[in-house]
């Protein structure tokens, strides 16, 4: 008879290693992350320049140039553009990241080297069209409307102004007033500034061979001007106001923000961070999900997050609650973050909690596309190419009375900034 | 191309297995074929709270989550009108906790009155959140509603209002679990780094003795042809002025769906789409358009939505899409058009099958189509495709007639949701 108390035996991941990644260097220069696995025929280009907001001179700049990339160049108008890349069935994309510009290309590879050359033509030679930066600014606008009636989107904005300042690169935020200064020579001029060989990596993964190579420094090898890369320092100017309400009348849950500056990926705190965080809030069987979630049902979700990103980071928690339980569920956050700075945590909840986090490590180094994401993490933010395998090592080590001693550094409740925002009557 | 094996186990379990060995992971996933379309019109919601109280803890084993966790895996699930989809993705040498849970809670739940007490909650939080709290969050509950009189796809998968999932009682919570959640009622998907014989041990091992049940017969009431445009206004707390147009289209398992898919890509698939190109960019007349299909099992939903820029009516706006659709009905698209969107199909399905996880996903729903080989067939069904189907189609689906309009209007004096304005602030020092 089977016994169904017993479970199968657990075996556990021991160590973790980022597969080979080779580095080519283009002809001007750049370095090439080659992550080459995979089953499929298809590949990943993303070039990574450092073009966020550390690096403009006018607010809102940098999304807009890079945005703006694909809308026109010197024989291409963006509808042609758009036309090339939808043909050839790949995907052409400049996500917004705070840090950089990322020019971001999805491709089957029988198909690369049609595409390759209109990239190039993007990279080197953009048009920025006047019409299409009226558009830009519209359509945004118009998006931000939206953006701004929800609760969640409104206290994130204002806990990360409180927490870097309205002027930081990481703390201000975007008004309609901010779209509509946004001129064509800011981007021609920060185009120029940012968007050279010597500010840009490139991180190339899935099925690679050397032609799919020889084809990318043919192009890109010659489009990307030289230039110097880039670098900057942002000051944060943290607010002395700490808790903040806002009035949104007529809705029916309250969002909530808690949230401080953090110490980043090269700080030996960063490791046990990774490890508080997961247990406050960073996965289902968190303190905050069983508390506030699983036994009280006030909320859907709740979570906390390390940002971490070039040149400062930042810790959050937040969720969206009944309106009846807000102060309760503040009153529990800070209960819970009390718990972790007064009592050692279990070794059952240490087993789990490392386990998780090491088979979550296994996921990310799992397939071309997912292994690329780590290497451009490690790329962007300057890190060592045995980052993880240093890390996980980390982890592993880190003890209960680690934990609360990082609670105690970085879960007091003086050192947040809280935002809530909703229905206030009450 | 997926290779895969089948089998079925004699409490009528169906197990599909794929063989992947260039991933250090498992993927198991489970499908039961219980959707909302199964609800009481009393009960709604029920299919999606029912989800919730599966990770609620078994017969056996407490709490679904923590096993996965130290196991080092991750796991959730989602609901929709047709089925109820649950997955975990583990390292692939602990494959064997995910079929200790799984089939554990196949066996019997524990029925714990604090577990329903809480989810009801936990499941009103998500309507406000999903529904209530956003704007246009309600815009699917008009459409299901405007669209459907008779089929239950008249109700959206959350359930038409919190109080129905608030009502739920622990009886018929019993009852829908020991009708529903049945092997000969579920397909059990393995995909990443396992062997098929390893796959079938486990499945004899853990499944195997889980008795079957009497699933009742699917009786739904097919939805009539609709005569004449349905139409509503919504005077709302929204930003924008927004308006859907929903059309009646074939299900998912019709030969047409394929060609109506590719009719919604035309318009909307990619940024040299006809609606995004020609509305957005070139006449300026939204600041965001798109369309899409519902995908359901039943005939479903063929979606176009529209928010018109400042100054442009939505009378204007809505003409400008007529005047689209109408093309598509008069003049059939160039063979490159349709080429780029056979383009676009055959990438998305090659990058879709790079994670374990979607293919086992896929394999359930095709499974449940009726053949699980259809994964393999897709592709071609798409490139099958001609101009003139997509123009039948168009005919066929784009009529006044067969619409359901529904149109939000900003309140005239809405509530200063865009300038929240500061009512308290205290300063620490």
């Amino acid at each position: 008879m089977l016994n169904r108390t017993q479970p199968p035996l657990i075996r556990e991941i021991d160590f973790l290693q980022l597969p080979p990644v080779e580095i080519f260097t283009l002809d001007n220069g750049i370095p090439v992350y080659v992550v080459n696995m995979g089953t499929q025929e298809v590949l990943k280009l993303e070039l990574i320049f450092f073009a966020g907001r550390p690096f403009e001179q006018k607010q809102l700049v940098a999304r807009a140039t890079a945005a703006m990339l694909k809308e026109g160049t010197r024989s291409y108008d963006s509808a042609a553009v758009a036309e090339i890349f939808d043909f050839y069935g790949s995907s052409f994309r400049t996500p917004f990241n705070t840090d950089t510009a990322n020019v971001e290309l999805h491709s089957l590879n029988k198909y690369f080297e049609q595409v390759l050359p209109v990239v190039a033509e993007i990279l080197a030679e953009p048009s920025f069209p006047q019409k299409e930066l009226d558009t830009f600014i519209r359509v945004n606008q118009q998006n931000l409307q939206v953006d701004l009636t929800k609760n969640d989107t409104v206290a994130y904005r204002m806990v990360t102004e409180l927490i870097f300042g309205p002027e930081h690169p990481y703390g201000y935020n975007s008004y309609p007033e901010t779209y509509g200064a946004l001129l064509r020579e800011d981007l021609v001029q920060h185009y120029e500034r940012c968007f050279t060989a010597g500010n840009c990596k490139i991180v190339l993964s899935g099925k690679i061979d050397s032609q799919i190579l020889s084809a990318l420094n043919q192009y890109i090898g010659q489009a990307i001007r030289p230039g110097a890369a880039l670098t900057a320092q942002p000051q944060r100017q943290p607010s002395t106001t700490r808790r903040m309400h806002i009035h949104h009348p007529d809705t029916v849950q309250k969002a909530i923000r808690l949230g401080r500056d953090m110490c980043n990926r090269f700080h030996p705190d960063y490791p046990g961070m990774y490890m508080v965080n997961t247990i406050l809030g960073g996965y289902f069987s968190s303190r905050l999900m069983e508390n506030i979630r699983e036994d009280k049902g006030y909320t859907y979700n709740i979570y906390s997050t390390l940002d971490t990103m070039c040149f400062d980071s930042s810790f959050h928690i937040g969720t969206e609650v009944n309106n009846e339980f807000a102060n309760q569920t503040l009153d529990e956050v800070y209960r819970e973050m009390e718990l972790l700075r007064r009592e050692p945590v279990d070794a059952e909840e240490m087993a789990m909690v490392r386990n998780y986090v090491m088979g979550g490590f296994l996921t990310m180094l799992d397939g071309p596309f997912n292994v690329s994401e780590v290497v451009k993490t490690i790329v962007t933010e300057g890190l060592p190419m045995d980052y993880i395998e240093t890390l996980t090592r980390a982890l592993q080590a880190i003890t209960p009375d680690d934990i609360m001693e990082l609670s105690q550094k970085y879960l007091n409740p003086d050192d947040y900034w809280e935002v809530i925002v909703g229905e206030m009557k009450d | 191309m997926i290779q895969y094996n089948r089998f079925e186990l004699s409490n009528g379990l169906r197990v599909l297995v794929h063989e992947d060995n260039s991933t250090p992971m498992a993927a198991v996933n489970v499908l039961y074929n219980i959707g909302s379309r199964d609800e009481s019109p009393t009960r709604t919601g029920f299919a999606h709270l029912f989800e919730h109280l599966m990770f609620g803890g078994s017969a056996h084993i407490p709490d679904f989550d923590d096993p996965i966790q130290l196991a080092g895996g991750e796991n959730n699930a989602f609901t929709n009108s047709d089925m109820t989809n649950f997955y975990d993705v583990l390292p692939a040498q602990n494959l064997e906790i995910a079929f200790w849970l799984e089939s554990d809670r196949m066996l019997s739940l524990n029925f714990d009155p604090k577990v329903l007490a809480t989810q009801q909650k936990v499941v009103v939080e998500e309507f406000k959140e999903t529904c209530l709290n956003q704007p246009y969050g309600d815009a699917w509950h008009h459409l299901s509603d405007l669209a459907y009189h008779v089929h239950p796809y008249r109700w959206p998968t959350i359930g038409l209002e919190p109080r129905h999932i608030e009502e739920a009682t622990l009886d018929e919570v019993q009852d829908f679990y020991f009708k529903y959640y049945r092997p000969n009622n579920a397909i059990l998907v393995v995909s990443g780094n396992v062997k098929t014989r390893e796959v079938r041990a486990l499945a004899e091992k853990w499944f195997g003795d889980i008795p079957p049940g009497v699933v009742p017969a699917r009786q739904l009431q097919p939805e009539p042809p609709q005569d004449a445009l349905h139409r509503r206004i919504s005077e709302a707390n929204v930003p924008l002025d927004a308006f859907y147009l929903a059309f009646h289209m074939p299900g998912r398992s019709d030969k047409d769906y394929y060609a109506a898919d590719l009719l919604s890509d035309v318009l909307s698939h990619g940024q040299s789409s006809r609606l995004f190109r020609r509305l957005l960019k070139e006449k300026q007349l939204f600041s965001s358009v798109d369309c899409y299909v519902s995908g359901s099992l039943d005939p479903g939903l063929f979606i176009i939505e529209g928010k018109p820029n400042p100054g442009v009516s939505i009378e204007t706006a809505k003409n400008a899409i007529w005047e689209e659709l109408e093309m598509l009905k008069t003049q059939p698209i160039p063979d490159a058009e349709l080429q780029k969107l056979q383009n676009k199909v055959e990438s998305t399905l090659a990058f879709s099958e790079t994670s374990v996880l979607n293919k086992a996903i896929n394999l359930a729903f095709f499974e449940l189509l009726g053949d699980a080989n259809l994964i393999n067939e897709e592709a071609q069904l798409y490139r099958d495709v001609t101009p003139a189907d997509i123009q039948r189609l168009a005919q066929q689906i784009l009529a006044e007639a067969n619409c359901s309009e529904l149109i939000y209007l900003k309140k005239n004096d809405p509530a200063p949701i865009a300038e929240p304005t500061l009512v308290q602030e205290s300063t620490v020092s």
